[in-house]
């Protein structure tokens, strides 16, 4: 963009991103990019084969016989280090289960660590892991999280004999007698796959000791740098003003570097104990096996509704696989939680019956994946809602019509307490079935069923995504050890160069451009003078980070502060050069003006020079120096977006091939900051639900050993598997935040996972088959058919 | 550390050719991110499925995790990094950006690379041929519409001697 084009109106605007030069040149810095430091060490990890067993001995001394090879610790050497980590979560049931740094006594999940390497290049790391050798004496494992709570399965951890690391209910005062009157009532059973966040780069850090006496830097690839300062502080006991956690560029992140993992710890704890730099990269294989997975979810679920169609109560159970340890920072709260509070959603459903469980199993931990608990639930929801529109004889979209709060009804108050506030509910759902002109289809449809050999259906998923999470949102959680604050420093040179301190952290979402779009417009300057710092705690101010879509809600919100209180420095600054008072200057294009004579102005760098005192004029009596403004923000409780996909698949009968004919999208965001990056975030993140729906699962076997450990056997999607989409926006801002942002991350993981899969369902509704499990591989549908013959 | 075994190895790569002394199980990944410091070349899975590590040799894809530098010697290796001048992107990359077809960017270097030698071949591509010649690498970002598109756009800028400078 031109530095001359008036800043009025960036906000809204498809600006292409400034990001994209120097990562389409090859320039960008992810971790194994950045400069390797004289004298790194590398540092590997010796991962247990076995889901569950007793570590018996180690023996590293072929190991340390190789040249090359400078140390090799057990978890005991850690001990004095690092503090085992514990997420702390404030609810009667919780039991945490500590997590030692490496394995002491037990290993609990195939690839948890127990002996590292510390060798002068990767590749002889490598070497020596291979070399040692560690005796462990087996135990059962069990990796189902059903199975888990049964009399006799193993147990994992001293303090959870039933395996059971949390358990939650929730249930409305007239829930029974509403459930007990229906006139209907469907029910069924829903497993929903593991799967894994899978960055397109994997996990790696590097730490070293700075020049001040004590202090460590970590460049790590997380989403949350200033969680990950105050992680390191507490279990390693160094002072977090001694720490400093830089996030280079990141490849992708989804949630999974949201977590903080025990590598960070040990990285940094070495780099202090050999006083050598400490660099690990994790391959494939190990990003498979160590970093968090996400759903493995089972429900046993039913609605009850009146005759016309009106869903009178929801009542769902559910089983959370929450791995072998509770995962930091979020355990298994949001899976737990979460669920009573994301639905119902859209709809006016006002008696539900909640029983959620968090189960240990042998497997890797699960944690942060985009969506977390809510494509899982909305699984389930919209799942039964067409169940419920095939057992009435009634169209699933005018089920839906029938339950949605309608514009009236807004602002609307759940049965749980939640406030929509505002949103586009009917509107977004009348405008999806135009867009996929869906009344036709169905009209269609009893005629062309089959078309070409194949099953076609139309499948719906309307939704509303809770995100921008406030520190009370976390609580209701028991997450007491999350934040839900953000930062913005603005700061703007003696050459009226503008800098913006954002303590977000971009993993693909365009902050650099968004973020300076907002700065630009709230403080009146040209785009192209502003730029975006983040992702450094020596220079950004504490905020909880980037993830569950809360960064232009926080972030934006940070900004917008920053920029009102430094827009009024800049105008008592102008005010003394163009001698008026303050109140008759607007600010614009980098220029401060005189209202009432627009032709007098005065620039942001010669405003600038006045407040550093280079200025001939000197300087204003009684005013502060300097030109930056900091802010907090705290968002409100959550904010509420809501959206809708439509999609239509044809489905082949004999090999179980799922194909997408048509895919539309309607979502609601409230303020705009970029729409072409919204499109791509909604394109993104529904390429990721339909991978969960059709084809990305971890699989174990029963005993927790894991099936899935390359890109052969876990599958994404690739340009064959997702179609075009149709995409609309509407936009109803929140009158709750600053700017009127809701987040809008997640949304499209929570919509494609639904929508395709009550497409299947709809294209094998006369066969019999129940879909009722995803992801919906070829062979699995196929099955579904056979057992329904 | 072990320097007896090591070898010398001789490869062009963007036109200049450098000659070093590494262990002949080094990867091209690495010598290439490593010996040579052009960091473009991204490594994603290590195991030949995921495409981020593709280049050119001898002007044929391939992916430099799944080659050892010395049997490539004396090849002629094109990376991201030989796409553009100093001043201007190449017309490809010019397209990826106008099209917004990356987010995180890390996979964006062995989508260039596919697409050079794709579009190559094919300059007159149909969505179908675009969508399945990028079967060849993984991006977890996009959802691939916008890469489909940038193709698209880059092909009708190749074809037509323009930069892509037309919003798709
Ligand atoms: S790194 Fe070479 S194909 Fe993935
Ligand atoms: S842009 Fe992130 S993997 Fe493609």
């Amino acid at each position: 963009m031109n530095a001359h084009e008036p800043s009025e109106g960036l906000v809204g605007r498809s600006l292409l991103r400034r990001e994209d030069e120097h990562l389409l040149r090859g320039r960008g810095r992810f971790l194994d990019d950045l400069p390797e430091p004289r004298h790194t060490l590398h540092l590997a990890f010796v991962m247990s084969p076995h889901a569950h067993a007793r570590i018996v001995g180690i023996d590293a001394s072929a190991a340390l016989s190789l040249p090359g090879v400078v140390a090799v610790l057990t978890g005991d050497d850690f001990a004095p280090l690092i503090k085992p980590v514990t997420t702390l979560i404030n609810h009667p049931s919780y039991r945490p289960t500590g997590r030692d740094p490496l394995a002491r006594d037990k290993v609990r999940f195939v690839g948890e660590q127990v002996a590292v390497v510390l060798a002068e290049t990767p590749y002889i790391a490598q070497d020596a892991i291979e070399q040692i050798v560690v005796d462990y004496d087996v135990l059962p494992g069990v990796s189902d999280a059903r199975e888990a709570t049964l009399d006799g399965a193993p147990q994992i951890h001293d303090n959870a004999p039933d395996n059971i690391l949390m358990a939650d209910e929730f249930k409305t005062a007239d829930f029974d007698a509403v459930f007990a009157a229906a006139d209907v009532v469907v029910e069924d059973e829903f497993k929903i796959g593991r799967i894994a966040g899978l960055s397109l780069e994997p996990r790696g850090c590097l730490a070293m000791c700075d020049h001040i006496p004590g202090a460590v830097t970590l460049y790590t690839s997380t989403q949350v740098p200033h969680l990950v300062r105050s992680a390191l502080s507490v279990h390693l006991g160094i002072s977090e003003s001694l720490i400093r956690v830089v996030a280079p560029d990141l490849g992708g992140g989804f949630g999974i570097k949201s977590q903080i993992y025990p590598e960070e710890f040990i990285a940094t704890a070495l780099a202090l104990k050999f006083r050598r730099p400490i660099k690990w990269v994790q391959d494939r294989r190990e990003d498979l096996l160590t970093s968090v997975h996400a759903r493995d979810h089972r429900y046993e679920a039913a609605i009850a509704a009146t005759k016309d169609g009106v869903i009178t109560a929801l009542r769902v159970k559910m089983y959370s696989n929450a791995g072998a340890y509770s995962s930091f920072p979020f355990g298994c709260a949001m899976e737990v939680i979460g669920p009573r509070r994301y639905v119902p959603g859209p709809y006016k459903i006002q008696n539900s019956f909640f029983r959620t469980f968090g189960v240990c199993t042998n497997t890797a931990p699960t944690g942060a994946f985009r969506g977390v608990g809510a494509p899982g639930t909305y699984l389930v929801l919209e799942g039964l809602i067409d169940r419920l529109a095939r057992r009435l004889n009634l169209d699933p979209l005018d089920v839906r019509l029938r339950n949605t709060i309608r514009p009236e009804e807004i602002p609307y108050t759940h049965a749980h307490g939640g406030q929509i506030d505002s949103g586009s509910y009917v509107p977004a759902l009348d405008r999806a079935r135009a867009m996929i002109d869906y009344d036709r289809f169905r009209a269609a449809q009893p005629a062309d069923r089959l078309v070409n050999g194949r099953l076609r259906g139309i499948g719906i998923c309307q939704f509303s995504e809770g995100s921008g999470f406030s520190t009370a949102a976390w609580r209701a959680r028991g997450l007491v050890a999350v934040p839900g604050i953000a930062s913005a420093l603005i700061r703007i040179d003696q050459d009226g160069q503008i800098l913006a301190h954002v303590s977000h952290t971009s993993s693909g979402q365009g902050h650099g451009t968004v973020f300076a779009q907002l700065v630009a417009e709230r403080l009146g300057a040209n785009y192209d003078d502003v730029t975006i710092v983040q992702s450094d705690t020596a220079s950004v101010p504490y905020g909880s980070g980037t993830f569950a879509s809360r960064g232009t809600i926080t972030g934006g919100g940070a900004i917008i502060r920053a920029a009102r209180e430094l827009q009024e420095k800049l105008k008592r600054f102008a005010g003394f050069v163009l001698n008026v008072d303050a109140s008759s200057i607007v600010l614009e294009g980098s220029r401060a003006r005189r209202s009432d004579a627009p032709d007098v102005s005065v620039s942001f760098a010669e405003i600038g020079k006045v407040a550093y005192s280079f200025d001939p004029m000197g300087f204003p009596q009684g005013e502060q120096p300097g030109l930056e403004a900091t802010a907090y923000y705290e968002p409100p409780m959550a904010t509420i977006g809501n959206a809708i996909h439509i999609a239509i698949v044809s489905v082949g009968p004999e090999d179980g091939s799922t194909r997408i004919e048509k895919y539309v999208v309607v979502h609601d965001n409230g303020t705009t900051i970029n729409p072409l990056l919204v499109d791509g975030q909604v394109q993104g993140a529904t390429a990721q639900g339909i991978g969960g729906a059709l084809m990305e699962e971890i699989v174990y076997d029963g005993e927790g050993q894991l099936l899935s450990g390359n890109l052969l056997d876990y599958l994404v999607p690739t340009a064959l598997d997702i179609p075009d989409f149709d995409l609309a926006h509407m936009e109803s801002p929140s009158p709750s935040t600053e700017g009127g942002f809701k987040g809008m991350g997640e949304g499209g993981v929570i919509g494609g996972l639904a929508a395709i899969t009550n497409a299947v369902a709809d294209a094998l509704a006369g066969t019999g088959a129940n879909v009722n499990c995803v992801p919906l591989r070829p062979s699995r549908i196929v099955e579904m058919m056979d057992t329904a013959k | 550390m072990t320097t007896s075994t090591k070898c010398e190895v001789t490869l062009s790569v963007n036109g200049t050719r450098y000659t070093r002394l590494i262990e002949p199980r080094y990867l091209l990944a690495d010598f290439l991110r490593h010996e040579l410091d052009l960091k473009g070349t991204h490594i994603g899975c290590e195991h030949g499925v995921c495409g981020a590590c593709t280049v050119l040799i001898d002007g044929k894809t391939s992916r430099s995790c799944l080659h050892f530098a010395i049997a490539v010697q004396g090849s002629e290796v094109t990376t991201v990094e030989g796409l553009a001048s100093e001043t201007a992107l190449h017309p490809i990359q010019e397209a990826f950006h106008q099209s917004h077809a990356l987010q995180c960017g890390f996979c964006t270097p062995g989508f260039l690379m596919t697409a050079k030698e794709f579009l190559a071949e094919n300059p007159d591509p149909t969505e179908s041929e675009i969508r399945l010649a990028l079967t060849n690498n993984i991006c977890r970002c996009t959802g691939y519409a916008n890469i489909v598109g940038a193709v698209k756009l880059a092909a009708k800028a190749l074809r037509e001697g323009n930069p892509a400078n037309e919003r798709a």
